[in-house]
């Protein structure tokens, strides 16, 4: 069965840069809201952070086909039509940007206030204070948690199938009816996944071990 | 007139309700070293954290170079004129040494990269910091390194005044030497300074005046050989008793 699957091999692969595509553009749209909202969250007041609290939680409870179903066939009601492609973007995005927003509120609640009060004795503002001790570490704090984070978006990519997006899994599935077998094609994909998450992870678990024996995965102190 | 440094009237904070300084009034010349000694909830770390502004005080007023502080909009340019110096040390621990002690001379006094390289490479030899630690980060330092970097941090800003508060307490007992003998050398040196403490025997060497705080309230101040040896509050004499027995200094009675 190999044999026959071996031809379609580049008719999987050239959907690869799809899915990067994919990956990059909603993982960044959902890193852009996540932070905004954790600021918000930890800095606005008391009513605000509520507000952005239900928010991200609302985001986080959407099952993500249905989010993606919603824009895609939703969003033409209200008169925004949006090809498939950026609207599994958009899809995945909402979601993930709810469960980023819980990764950044986490590592900027992590930084000790002590770390505040130390640059305040040396006379910086409460907003240069923000941008140059809590920031810069909250970011380290969240780093481990945001790459594993990408390995996750990358694989929800898969459900840009159910509105027709071509990536490797759609093209994975079109294959198989092709040849009438599902285990290579499948096989494949997989494998394909496992290439780009496999070394993220090694990566995020060596930047947490290296973060937390540099003392900053914010110990309190 | 202008050699007081630092005048403290009245001053009272108020903590849910409680109050944690009642009246607290003191006055301090410019090269001084005043040491704070008293039990632990007594309202020391507050009434440092008053005079540096970390806490607004609810009544009393604070001159501290001629200026009335507490009156004042621009808190952040007194700040940076009175160095804290932290139990926990409170290094920024995305930064290495070095850049720890840079990074105010460069946001704060706004020096160019190189001045505020070589002011940092001086103040961090002046506590002792050799070359070779200059590039570590906190957590590669032993304690009594942080704290020596973090007063090296308060030192380049060239402060008025330095606050510590209780800086030793968080460290190993064989490391308590360096920092306080830093702290001994910047007063031989004239840096005026307000130290909260329990090292008795660093009071009486190095302070001009010691003061005994308790419940908010200063109970006796005054020469370190008469508030630690023979103090004439009830308090401070049960207080100074086991200090002694505990730092074998003369004869305590502990009871
Ligand atoms: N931010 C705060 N919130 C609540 N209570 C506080 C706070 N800061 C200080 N206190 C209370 O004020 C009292 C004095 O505290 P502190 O100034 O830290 O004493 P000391 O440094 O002498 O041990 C303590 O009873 C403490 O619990
Ligand atoms: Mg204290």
């Amino acid at each position: 069965m190999w044999q026959s699957f071996a031809s379609y091999i580049p008719i999987i692969s050239s959907a690869v840069p799809n899915t990067l595509i994919l990956t990059f553009l909603s993982f960044a749209i959902a890193t852009a809201l996540g932070i905004a909202m954790a600021f918000a969250e930890v800095f606005a007041t008391k009513a605000v952070s509520i507000v952005v609290d239900w928010i991200a939680r609302v985001l986080r409870g959407i099952p993500l086909i249905i989010s993606i179903f919603i824009v895609f066939y939703g969003l033409p009601k209200v008169g925004v039509v949006l090809p498939s492609l950026y609207a599994a973007i958009l899809g995945i995005a909402i979601v993930d940007a709810g469960y980023q927003e819980q990764i950044f509120r986490g590592a900027i609640k992590a930084v000790s206030t002590k770390q505040l009060e130390a640059a305040y004795s040396l006379g910086l503002a409460r907003a240069e204070a923000f941008l140059y001790i809590v920031l810069p570490q909250a970011f380290r704090i969240a780093l481990p948690s945001w790459i594993n984070d990408f390995t996750v978006v990358l694989k929800d990519t898969s459900i840009a199938y159910a509105i027709g997006v071509v990536e490797v899994f759609t093209q994975a599935v079109h294959v198989a009816q092709v040849i009438m077998d599902y285990v290579w094609p499948l096989i494949f994909v997989s494998v394909i996944y496992l290439a780009i998450c496999y070394p993220l992870s090694l990566l995020s678990n060596y930047l947490h071990s290296k973060l937390k024996s540099m003392g900053m995965l914010g110990s309190g102190m | 007139m202008r050699d007081k440094l630092l005048i403290v009237e009245d001053l009272w904070k108020f903590i849910d309700g409680k109050p944690i300084l009642r009246g607290v009034a003191f006055e301090i010349n410019e090269g001084e070293t005043k040491v704070i000694l008293g039990p632990s909830g007594a309202g020391k770390s507050t009434l440092l954290r008053c005079i540096n502004l970390l806490v607004m005080p609810d009544k009393g007023k604070i001159i501290f170079d001629g200026e009335d502080i507490l009156g004042k909009r621009d808190i952040h340019s007194v700040r940076s004129k009175i160095g804290f110096v932290f139990q926990h040390f409170n290094l920024f621990s995305h930064m290495t040494a070095l850049e720890n002690v840079m990074f105010g001379l460069i946001k704060v006094k706004k020096m160019s990269k190189n001045e505020a390289e070589k002011k940092a490479k001086g103040a961090l030899a002046a506590v002792g910091i050799t070359e070779e630690l200059w590039d570590k980060y906190p957590a590669q330092l032993s304690g009594g390194q942080q704290q020596r970097v973090a007063i090296a941090r308060a030192l380049a800003m060239e402060p008025k005044l330095i606050l510590f508060d209780e800086p030793t307490s968080a460290l190993d007992p064989e490391l308590i030497w360096e920092v306080l003998n830093v702290m001994e050398r910047l007063a031989k040196a004239r840096m005026t300074m307000i130290v909260v403490t329990h090292e008795i025997g660093f009071a009486m060497r190095v302070a001009d005046e010691v003061m005994f705080l308790d419940n908010g309230v200063i109970l006796e101040k005054g020469a370190p050989e008469q508030v630690i040896l023979n103090p004439r509050n009830e308090r401070v004499k049960r207080f100074m008793d086991r200090m002694k027995y505990v730092y074998s200094i003369g004869k305590g009675n502990v009871y």
